[in-house]
């Protein structure tokens, strides 16, 4: 579903991503995982179309179509999911509406009809279980003083709402306690396909316990310099980066 | 000074009492406020030098449609006369200022020293010199009205004319009501708005004033409010400056008796060639007293904002808690907004805080937004929506809350091109 080619991007002057190169096909868990400063937001940023970024070359095609060529949300609407590492605060705004939004706007770009209230209520009240998130939190303003392991949890909510085709969880499992980061793992797990995919990024091998990938790559200076199985996560959980660097440089 | 031509057509006007004249000497010395006046920097009115002002409006009168939702009463100030559209509550009186202080001798000599700041304020003595014996809305010892007294404010002029209207509105003690005036004009010409609203709020009073300001585009309306705070008084005062090409609001708070609470909140939205600039003092003269201050902006087009809150504390005021924020969004990059909190602080064991922020959306807030599938505009809207929803929402009454709430999401929206889905 996902090819990136050759994928370069930049910021001002600064060189971020080196060329990257990645095939994703449904039913696939890839992990991304590398040390601190390596690519691995940038490059979940510029798949979601983070517009601070600038592509200097390289391709990426999403189900055939030139991902970079769209906007954010309508690679959102085409099924893209990003979970931030840092969820942003939405002042005023509750999740509940704003997931309402969001849901509508997608249908529009679908030609679906709008969801009205009731269809709403029944729908989040399932997904409220996937995640064990309560009502309450819900109705506060989006990220507004939440406590990172609930920023956490209201990413794999909104996931849970949106059902992409390729989500990409950036660090979710990074700030939580061993409870939570079960919690969000077993969403993750639940809401798992044949027809969908899961980029997981992390620099901890901790999530891997909990969700099984089927290929690890090692980022380092925006380039992925290593491809495996899930073994070579438990390897870099024993040994580290270093060998990887020491035998590049 | 005034130009000699206005000075001219202004001196005709026959029949002023001696205090009139006295302060038209001092309109025409000082003349229209300028930008060189730091009370009037970025918003001068020096242009008004050019118009051939009309200084005697028509009379009007106006059906006013009643709102749907209930009221106590209507009070109709069209073109500076005031008058009551049927009878008024239990307790409650319209009357001219001369028969109110004949009916309380007494107060004439507090009235005389309530002092106001009138520094560069030309137009209250403009207003002065041309209003005689204005209006005044009377509410009795311990009358309580719970629906709110509807205020029709109305200018219009078929030339272009200057308006003066005042009104006071004295609280005894222990009353309490809802005071919602909409401030409306019909006229394509060219009209000076000049407005003086003087309160009194006993003890134990407690007053809740709304106003909602929509005027045309044809209009320079400038509101001066000074409210007069006795002991253990409650007033939450709300500004929602919605259109007029210029608005200038002068809210002055005078904190005269411990235990007084003062809440101001004020939300402006100028667009296209408005310009909206808010005036506040909060005068902290009595101990154990409280104001906050909440004022939010949205900017749009090529508008201009301006914000200015002075808070005083003087050296009897000790206890105070005076609390300002004042907070701004740029919609557009064409909008400027100037704000400038100045706190004058002469008692030692007083809490002082105040903030003013002026920025754009955050980018990062859109694009968490967008990669949810929300589009660019639909986001823009939220997030300004939930800006201001912030300040309607402490309105309490249900139906005026709705109405200002669309009457404001509806002028954003159409400011910006922007529609919710
Ligand atoms: N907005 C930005 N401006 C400047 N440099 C940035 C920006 N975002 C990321 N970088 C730089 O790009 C590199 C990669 O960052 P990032 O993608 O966040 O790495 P990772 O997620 O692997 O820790 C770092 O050196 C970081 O400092
Ligand atoms: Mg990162």
């Amino acid at each position: 579903m996902l090819s990136v080619k050759n994928l370069h991007a930049r910021i001002g002057d600064k060189e971020i991503l080196n060329g990257i190169n990645l095939e994703v096909h449904a039913g696939e868990v890839h992990a991304i995982m590398g040390p601190n400063g390596s690519g691995k937001s940038t490059l979940a940023s510029v798949l979601a179309g983070r517009s601070d970024y600038e592509v200097s070359e390289g391709s990426v095609e999403f189900f055939g179509k030139d991902l970079l060529d769209l906007s954010p949300e309508a690679r959102a609407a085409e099924g893209l999911f990003l979970a931030f590492q840092y969820p942003v605060e939405i002042p005023g705004v509750s999740t509940t509406n704003f997931m309402k939004s969001a849901i509508n706007e997608i249908r529009a770009y679908r030609g679906q009809d709008a969801m009205d209230a009731v269809q709403f209520l029944k729908m989040f009240k399932e997904k409220m279980a996937y995640v064990n998130i309560d009502q309450t939190l819900l109705s506060r303003a989006l990220n507004e003083g939440f406590s990172g392991g609930e920023k956490k949890r209201n990413e794999i909510f909104q996931m849970a709402v949106l059902e992409p085709k390729l989500a990409i969880l950036d660090e979710t499992d990074s700030g939580l306690d061993i409870d939570a980061l079960r919690i969000v793992a077993e969403g993750v797990n639940k809401l798992k396909t044949p027809q969908n995919a899961t980029i997981l990024v992390t620099h901890y091998q901790r999530l891997l316990d909990y969700i099984i990938p089927d290929f690890v790559h090692v980022l380092y200076k925006g380039k992925i310099v290593k491809s495996g199985n899930k073994d070579l996560a438990l390897e870099l959980e024993e040994r580290g980066y270093d060998w990887i660097i020491s035998a590049l440089d | 000074m005034l130009e000699k031509t206005l000075v001219d057509s202004i001196k005709t006007i026959d029949s002023l009492t001696q205090a009139q004249q006295l302060a038209l000497g001092k309109f025409i010395d000082k003349g229209f406020p300028t930008s060189k006046w730091e009370e009037w920097k970025y918003a001068s009115l020096k242009h008004l030098n050019e118009r051939d002002w009309k200084w005697s409006p028509e009379k009007l009168s106006v059906d006013f449609s009643k709102p749907q939702w209930k009221h106590s009463a209507i009070i109709q100030t069209l073109n500076g006369n005031t008058h009551s559209e049927g009878a008024l509550p239990q307790g409650i009186a319209l009357l001219p200022m001369s028969e109110f202080m004949a009916q309380n001798p007494a107060f004439d000599s507090v009235w005389k020293a309530r002092n106001p700041i009138l520094d560069q304020n030309s137009l209250y003595d403009l207003n002065e010199a041309l209003v005689n014996d204005h209006a005044v809305l009377w509410v009795k010892k311990g009358v309580k009205i719970v629906e709110p007294l509807l205020h029709h404010y109305l200018v219009s002029g078929q030339q272009d004319t200057a308006v003066q209207s005042k009104l006071f509105i004295y609280l005894e003690e222990d009353s309490e009501i809802t005071w919602f005036e909409q401030q409306r004009s019909e006229s394509s010409h060219a009209i000076l708005s000049n407005y003086v609203q003087e309160i009194w709020v006993s003890k134990n009073a407690h007053l809740t004033l709304i106003k909602d300001q929509d005027l045309q585009q044809s209009i320079t309306h400038v509101d001066h409010t000074f409210i007069f705070q006795q002991e253990s008084s409650l007033v939450d005062a709300f500004t929602f400056s919605i259109n007029a090409a210029y608005l200038r609001n002068n809210l002055h708070f005078y904190i005269d008796g411990p235990q007084v609470v003062s809440n101001l909140n004020g939300l402006y939205i100028p667009g296209e060639d408005q310009l909206m600039d808010t005036h506040s003092v909060v005068d902290h003269r009595m101990p154990h007293s409280e104001s906050n201050e909440l004022y939010k902006g949205v900017l749009m087009g090529n508008a201009t904002g301006v914000f200015n809150g002075k808070i005083f504390v003087r050296p009897d005021a000790q206890k105070t808690n005076a609390f300002q924020s004042c907070k701004n969004v740029l919609a557009s990059d064409r909008a400027t907004m100037n704000t400038k909190p100045q706190l004058e602080i002469w008692a030692d064991d007083v809490k002082c805080s105040h903030g003013t922020t002026t920025g754009q959306l955050s980018d990062e807030a859109l694009f968490y937004m967008r990669s949810r599938g929300i589009s660019k505009a639909t986001a823009q809207t939220l997030l300004l929506l939930a800006f201001v929803q912030q300040v309607i929402d402490k309105l309490e009454h249900e139906e005026i809350r709705a109405e200002l709430s669309d009457k404001i999401v509806n002028k954003i929206q159409a400011s910006l091109g922007l529609t919710l889905l």
